[in-house]
């Protein structure tokens, strides 16, 4: 996959290309069908609505419908204009000028202007804002509304992946005179995107209606939108295949092959950036010691674990936590799919742990793949030496204790990436001061190294430079990649033109149609 | 008892959802859960006063029947409970009638043909009900019914005012899954109850001047037995009650019972408290409303009281 060209240009990017992408983005008026209410279904709650607070993925499937973003992703993770008609970084790579559509509204009928967009990230940028991804916009030095439609981020360093910042559901645009004015946008959100908010109810739905005045002519084609709530993974499935949720992609693995087999059901799942890995706490014995951490990595049997645990839709990470699909990927191959008890037990002699030595491996008990795969890395510890054993726990204990207090010997994580870029991959997972560095790890060369990276001018540059992170991590594999689950989706075939997100958003909904 | 009830299931509640591991910020916030993030979260709740303080607030706004506000969502708590009270009435009405219905001539028939084969056969079904776990019997119920024939949706919930066929159909996989495993005890209270009527004087009497079995059970037995069955029956009722928790999830029904599960698994007292305090208050008022029948079959209870 071919990262935008738009990067190319990084000296002087000017991008006028909202007629060029808008059809690139778009299908003609005319071809699609209007009307009609998709059901698709989640498994869990949303953590509210707020852009700036909505931390889960959950939050951010709604705010994408609701709020509306300066730059959009499309389908292959290519950034296209959003509210923003076109934009431009200047020479030294530090300012950017964004400008807006004209005649932009929200849902409550006021006008979307400059100062929005200030408004929007000066409530995100103080360290105590609580917004959960800060990070991607600690780099804007500040913010100023040029004129009503025009606006500028000057910025204290070159950020590579800026545009796909613009592009996150945390980046969404506020009503500044509305939230001013005491409004509870965790309660009801009020955004200029293609859906308007319409109600509620926790553990049952999350109901929308068509935006007519959404700034893209034409969109969206249906009238209405619910996401229905099933944490039931079997109440999910039988509600795909009787045909009363018409779109989900949450499938589960273990029912996927019947869903898809279905007549009435199209199968639209692709590889994305849900990826699991293995923590191991740098601060409880031998683990502390890489040797033993590559010992780890190198006898896990990750074919045996999407076999088990993802019923084979899922891709072993050999290498890195970058995915194949991704330009950042360095082709580095590491690990034995099926793992190397030889060659681990040679790292294990090199480390020079005794045998027997007792390790606990701590997993959430609701989280069907995780404790799929237990058994098979229990099995697989148990090879070279260690006598493992597994323990469980329900979510909320599961993150104050092993995410609070770091009280675990190894655990197993998944991340469903929001962005395409290899930094979200990487810096969530080896940043030093990552909220998910649970395990004590982290060095400053890495750092440094992801932060080159982020800052680089040109692709080239920072493909290099990614590639040099990922054999670093690998190195000293201060986490173990293991998998990469697919974007399980299926919906029903009367839905067209539906793109599926390899980040498992749904913008692209709005281009859909039902027959 | 209403009032001191409810303080005691409230206090309880509160101290157990802040006993158990786990924060409503972590929850909440998942993996991206700074110690920014989580400081802010903590106080924009009142989460980081002690625990006494946040009771007393609750229960202060609780009293002006202000029930707060969702930790997760800001969704407003006391509409949403009265919104699903209806629905998880209707459910566990209508498995509680359906328990009724299988209990009462099954029990019956098993007392007054106590130990002949039918009352073997009717203990032996009633064992099995009682002891079927009501989500098994749930998923398999969606297989044939839902997947196979098609005759009822797998899940889901329609407003009866909005279409009655659909809010029926929608209703019948739940309840008999509730009302089968229900009806497991009611049949042996009703029989142990026959049983023991059987054993009167009074039916004795019946007996010797010629009422044959139906006679007997409808003018003799069936009065007397169904009081002890009611007082149990009430019991069930709260059971049946604290069951749709489980249901309501596997058929996407959204009751109480599914708001109660939110607040557990978000640690989100202001939701679990309401929840469970509409759940305290449906227990009270069918208690009371089994004592009040009880009085009105057998007037003798009227008048020990009033003595």
């Amino acid at each position: 996959m071919e990262y935008p060209k738009i990067r190319n240009f990084m000296l002087l990017s000017v991008c006028l290309f909202s007629g060029l992408t808008m059809s690139a983005n778009t299908t003609l008026a005319g071809e699609g069908k209007y009307g009609g209410e998709l059901i698709t279904a989640f498994s869990a709650d949303p953590g509210g609505f707020d852009p700036a607070m909505g931390p889960s993925g959950m939050s951010h499937v709604v705010i994408e419908q609701v709020y509306g973003t300066l730059i959009n992703l499309d389908a292959n993770a290519q950034p296209y204009p959003g509210l923003a008609e076109s934009w431009t970084q200047s020479e030294d790579g530090l300012k950017w000028t964004f400008k807006l559509r004209s005649n932009l509204t929200f849902h409550n009928g006021e006008a979307l202007t400059a100062e929005d967009v200030v408004f929007t990230f000066n409530r995100l940028l103080p360290e105590d804002s609580g917004y959960s991804y800060r990070s991607q916009i600690e780099t804007i030095d500040s913010i100023v509304a040029d004129d009503e439609l025009t606006v500028t981020f000057n910025m204290n360093t070159v950020t590579g992946p800026f545009e796909i910042y613009m592009a996150f559901p945390g980046s969404s645009i506020v009503p500044k005179d509305l939230v001013e004015s005491g409004h509870d946008l965790n309660a009801e959100p009020v955004g200029s995107g293609p859906f308007k908010f319409v109600s509620y109810s926790p553990r049952d739905s999350i109901k929308f209606v068509k935006n007519e005045n959404y700034y893209e002519p034409g969109r969206p084609y249906l009238d209405a939108l619910t996401y229905r709530i099933v944490s039931d993974p079997t109440a999910l499935s039988n509600g795909l295949k009787s045909g009363e949720i018409h779109f989900s992609n949450e499938v589960p693995p273990k029912d996927w092959k019947a869903i898809i087999s279905k007549s009435n059901m199209t199968d639209a799942s692709l590889e994305g950036s849900r990826y699991y890995w293995m923590i191991p706490n740098h601060e409880r014995g031998a683990l502390g010691n890489p040797l033993v951490r590559k010992a780890i990595s190198t006898v896990l049997n990750r074919e045996a674990i999407v076999k088990a645990a993802f019923f084979g839709q899922a891709t072993p990470m050999l290498g890195g936590v970058i995915p194949e699909w991704n330009w950042g990927y360095a082709g580095i191959s590491m690990s034995d799919p099926g793992g190397n008890i030889e060659k681990a037990k040679e790292l294990m002699a090199q480390a020079g742990v005794e045998v027997g030595t007792p390790i606990s491996l701590m997993m959430v008990s609701s989280w069907p793949p995780m404790m799929s795969m237990a058994p098979i890395i229990q099995a697989n510890l148990n090879s070279i030496g260690f006598n493992a054993k597994i323990e469980t726990m329900e979510v909320p204990r599961y993150w104050d204790e092993v995410w609070g207090t770091s009280d675990f010997d190894l655990t197993v994580m998944y991340w469903l990436s929001p962005l395409a870029d290899p930094d979200d991959f990487v810096t969530n997972t080896y940043a030093s001061t990552s909220a998910t560095n649970v395990h004590n790890g982290g060095s400053k060369k890495m750092d440094d190294l992801m932060m080159a990276a982020k800052s680089a001018v040109t692709l080239a540059e920072r493909k290099s430079l990614y590639k040099q992170q990922q054999e670093l991590s690998l190195e000293d594999m201060d986490v173990i990649p293991v998998v990469n689950g697919w974007v399980l989706t299926a919906h029903t075939d009367r839905l067209k033109n539906f793109k599926p997100m390899r980040t498992g958003f749904l913008k692209t909904l709005k281009e859909a149609w039902l027959d | 008892m209403f009032i001191p009830t409810l303080i005691t299931a409230s206090i309880i509640l509160f101290i157990a959802i802040n006993v158990v591991p786990g924060s409503a910020a972590r929850a909440v916030l998942g993996l991206q859960a700074t110690p920014q993030a989580i400081k802010r979260f903590e106080h924009k709740h009142g989460l980081d006063r002690p625990l006494y303080v946040q009771y007393v607030d609750w229960a202060g706004k609780a009293v002006k029947g202000d029930l707060g506000t969702s930790f997760q969502n800001s969704v407003a708590v006391g509409p949403e409970v009265l919104k699903r009270i209806p629905i998880t009435l209707q459910l566990a009405g209508t498995a509680f009638l359906l328990a009724l219905l299988i209990a009462i001539p099954l029990g019956s028939l098993a007392g007054l043909r106590h130990q002949k084969r039918a009352d073997g056969l009717i203990t032996t079904i009633a064992t099995l009900f009682g002891s079927t776990p009501n989500f098994w019997l749930a998923t398999l119920l969606v297989y044939f019914f839902s997947l196979k024939l098609g005759w009822f949706p797998t899940g889901g919930f329609t407003p009866f005012r909005e279409d009655p066929i659909e809010n029926i159909k929608g209703m019948i996989l739940p309840a008999i899954s509730l009302g089968i495993v229900s009806s497991g005890l009611l049949i042996r209270i009703m029989r142990a109850s026959v049983i023991e009527s059987m054993e009167s004087n009074y039916v004795e009497t019946a007996k010797a001047k010629g009422a044959g079995d139906v006679r007997l059970l409808t003018h003799h037995i069936f009065r007397n037995s169904i009081i002890p069955f009611l007082t149990v029956g009430a019991v069930e009722f709260g059971f049946l009650v604290g069951s749709v928790v489980i249901i309501e999830d596997v058929f996407r029904i959204p009751g109480i019972g599914s708001l109660v599960l939110v607040g557990i698994i978000n640690r989100d007292y202001p939701v679990l408290l309401a929840a469970s305090m509409a759940v305290t208050v449906i227990v009270l008022v069918v208690n009371l409303m089994a004592d009040l029948c009880s009085q009105l079959i057998d007037p003798r209870q009227v008048r020990t009281m009033e003595r």
